[in-house]
């Protein structure tokens, strides 16, 4: 029955979409409103089931190069989700550690994870880069950034 | 005459020393990113947003407009010297610029690439500055059925003219629309899917979407090509001088170019990519001898290098004038706007035209900053691509969180990021295109409020969009673009189907 990436893909937006739906059912109506909260969620709950069914009797209109796209190594899945870990540590650590030491740390780990092994380029830009941006936000645009456990 | 003061006044703007300096923050920026394979001017503009807050508007946009046609100018580098485009726009000029850099004319090829891109970024700009006036002046008409007939239009031409599957296209739209209904609606003050989340009370905020779907994404793809180790050979680019041959060969498509790509950039949903792609195919065709295009052919170089960059200034007509995007990247420089507190549309040139003529004017001097960073000093420049990618990958990434962060300081918005980005990287994996989810997340909450004010006017009746001449034009034109490729799908499914 699912032979191909489309049905597949196309099964998955229709329950997405139903989902959705069921959420737009369920928004209160509010009785003054021409065009109330819900019209436009229903319609467009209905609208992707309608596309998805077109996407599920369409050919495959992909080209090699696109197909080829989806071969990726397991240890390159690996890698992928290592610089996905690092980048929830980074946003666990911005508002507990302060923006300057979490950039650095992370410019540093994670050069050094995707294979950077030229470590003094590696740490000056670690420390430089958080540094320069810190002062820009903070000092030119007055945007205060998480200044955390370091005194500035 | 009013228009003439406001020229004036945008030209004051443009040349002030402040405007001057950023313009060519700007382009400086945007040529950097663009150039760098996998980073194109989405996440260009988009990262740039957060340097804007507190920024007078006029100047911050002067500064973002350069960051746009800079990342297209600058696009071509990577497409003449590594065969890797850093933007779709510049994908064409590396079906002769690469060819050409192999027969070691990487110096002639960037140059050739340089001076087209300068002539049809400043025609362009003389007839933005015929065109988005007079649509304004028509457009200041436009009632609320009309303008959500346009949005509507914009939408489904992005649609049909993606690359690739229009369905896809089309639920890609449809995914970003749904996303924007997130949050409490603005009229009737109901929560929205906000599953009882105070952080999603108002909404996603379209730098989260914008960096999201593109940066992040982005940065995934490097992460998988990051040993690319192609980058070596860009010290000895060779000799930058053109002969009067080059520069009689390059008049013709040069001149064609500007105008075909600046008409192309007008339309909705083309832009620089498609211009650039209808423009080659078109000098091939016009070519006494079109076995020399993809070889190294000046003319297959000159022509799209032009009309990409004439789509681009094409592409702030409707943008500046109609305040209606036409394309991805568009829709991220709207955002920008909005974020300045400024909107665009048709009462833009009449009420801030320091901003509809200075940032105009300033593409003039962008242009020809642009033409010195890209032409004798490219050798220099050049060797940004020599930037290691672990260390390129790790510096974006910061770019993004930070962005985002600056605007609600709320790591809520963070792990958001993160999801769009996996979201967006998932959307390229199975060949859905971004452009359109940004589009109609952007025009989205307009779209809505256009219908809604549109039948507040007719009293909850639909025959409003019947009635406006100008609507009822725009939605068949949206429902022809929108139902015709569908058909083709279709038909070709039956061809395929009737030779299995």
């Amino acid at each position: 029955m699912l032979k191909t990436l489309n049905q597949k893909v196309s099964l998955i937006l229709i329950a997405i979409a139903a989902l959705y739906l069921f959420g737009a059912f369920r928004i209160p109506s509010y009785p003054y409103a021409i065009v109330d909260a819900d019209v436009l969620p229903k319609t467009l709950g209905v609208l992707l089931i309608v596309l998805s069914i077109f996407l599920f009797f369409a050919k495959d209109s992909e080209t090699e190069e696109q197909k080829k796209r989806r071969d990726i190594p397991k240890r390159e899945i690996g890698m992928l989700l290592g610089v996905a870990g690092l980048i929830l540590a980074y946003i666990l650590l911005l508002e507990v550690i302060g923006f300057v030491l979490t950039t650095a740390l992370f410019i540093f780990f994670c050069s050094f994870f995707l294979g950077y092994r030229n470590h003094v380029a590696n740490g000056i830009t670690a420390v430089v880069f958080p540094l320069v941006l810190y002062f820009m936000f903070t000092e030119l645009l007055s945007i205060t950034l998480p200044s955390g456990i370091l005194p500035f | 005459m009013g228009s003439l003061d406001g020229i004036i006044t945008g030209f004051q703007t443009a040349f002030s020393l402040e405007a001057i300096l950023f313009v060519i923050i700007g382009v400086f920026v945007g040529t950097i990113i663009g150039m760098l394979p996998g980073l194109g001017p989405i996440s260009a503009i988009a990262v740039m947003i957060p340097m804007t807050f507190g920024m007078d508007p006029a100047t911050a946009l002067i500064m973002m407009a350069g960051v746009y046609y800079g990342a297209i100018f600058g696009g071509s580098t990577s497409s003449i010297l590594l065969n890797a485009p850093g933007v779709s726009g510049a994908v064409a000029t590396s079906f002769d610029g690469y060819p050409m850099a192999q027969q070691g004319k990487a110096g002639k090829a960037l140059a050739i690439a340089a001076i087209a891109s300068f002539t049809g970024g400043t025609v362009s700009v003389v007839l933005l500055m015929l065109l988005a006036p007079a649509l304004s002046s028509v457009a200041v008409s436009f009632g609320p059925a009309a303008y959500f007939a346009l949005m509507l239009l914009g939408l489904t031409a992005i649609a049909s003219l993606s690359e690739g599957s229009t369905i896809k296209a089309l639920i890609s739209a449809v995914a970003g629309f749904m996303v924007v209904t997130i949050g409490i609606d603005a009229q009737t003050g109901t929560q929205r899917f906000t599953f009882g989340n105070m952080n999603l009370l108002e909404g996603l905020d379209f730098l989260v979407i914008a960096l999201g779907l593109f940066a992040i994404a982005e940065v995934c793809s490097l992460v998988l090509n990051r040993k690319d180790k192609s980058v070596k050979d860009t010290h000895n680019i060779g000799s930058l001088k053109l002969d009067k041959q080059d520069l009689k060969d390059m008049s013709g498509p040069m001149t064609r170019h500007s105008f075909l790509g600046f008409i192309l950039g007008v339309l909705p949903g083309a832009g620089a990519t498609i211009a650039s792609f209808i423009s080659y195919i078109f000098e091939k065709r016009l070519s006494k001898n079109p076995d020399e295009f993809g070889k190294g052919s000046v003319k297959g170089l000159a022509a799209p290098e032009t009309a990409n960059n004439a789509a681009t200034s094409g592409a702030f007509v409707p943008l500046l004038s109609l305040g209606i995007p036409g394309s991805g990247t568009t829709a991220v420089m709207l955002g920008a706007f909005l974020v300045l507190g400024v909107q665009p549309g048709p009462m833009l040139m009449t009420d801030r035209p320091e901003i509809f003529w200075g940032v105009i004017a300033s593409m003039y001097i962008g242009n020809i900053f642009l033409l010195i960073i890209n032409l004798p000093l490219i050798p220099y420049f050049a060797k940004i691509l020599k930037i290691p990618r672990p260390l390129l990958i790790s510096l974006v990434i910061v770019f993004s969180m930070i962005g985002v962060y600056a605007i609600s300081f709320n790591t809520f918005d963070l792990y958001m990021l993160l999801l769009f980005g996996v979201i967006g990287f998932l959307m390229r994996l199975f060949s859905f295109p971004a452009p359109p989810f940004i589009l109609a997340f952007i025009l989205g909450g307009m779209l809505e409020q256009s219908l809604r004010q549109a039948m507040t006017i007719s009293n909850g009746s639909l025959s409003i969009f019947l009635d406006d001449k100008i609507a009822l034009g725009l939605l068949i034109l949206a429902l022809l673009s929108f139902v015709f490729p569908l058909l083709k799908q279709l038909r070709k499914n039956k061809e395929k189907a009737a030779e299995a």
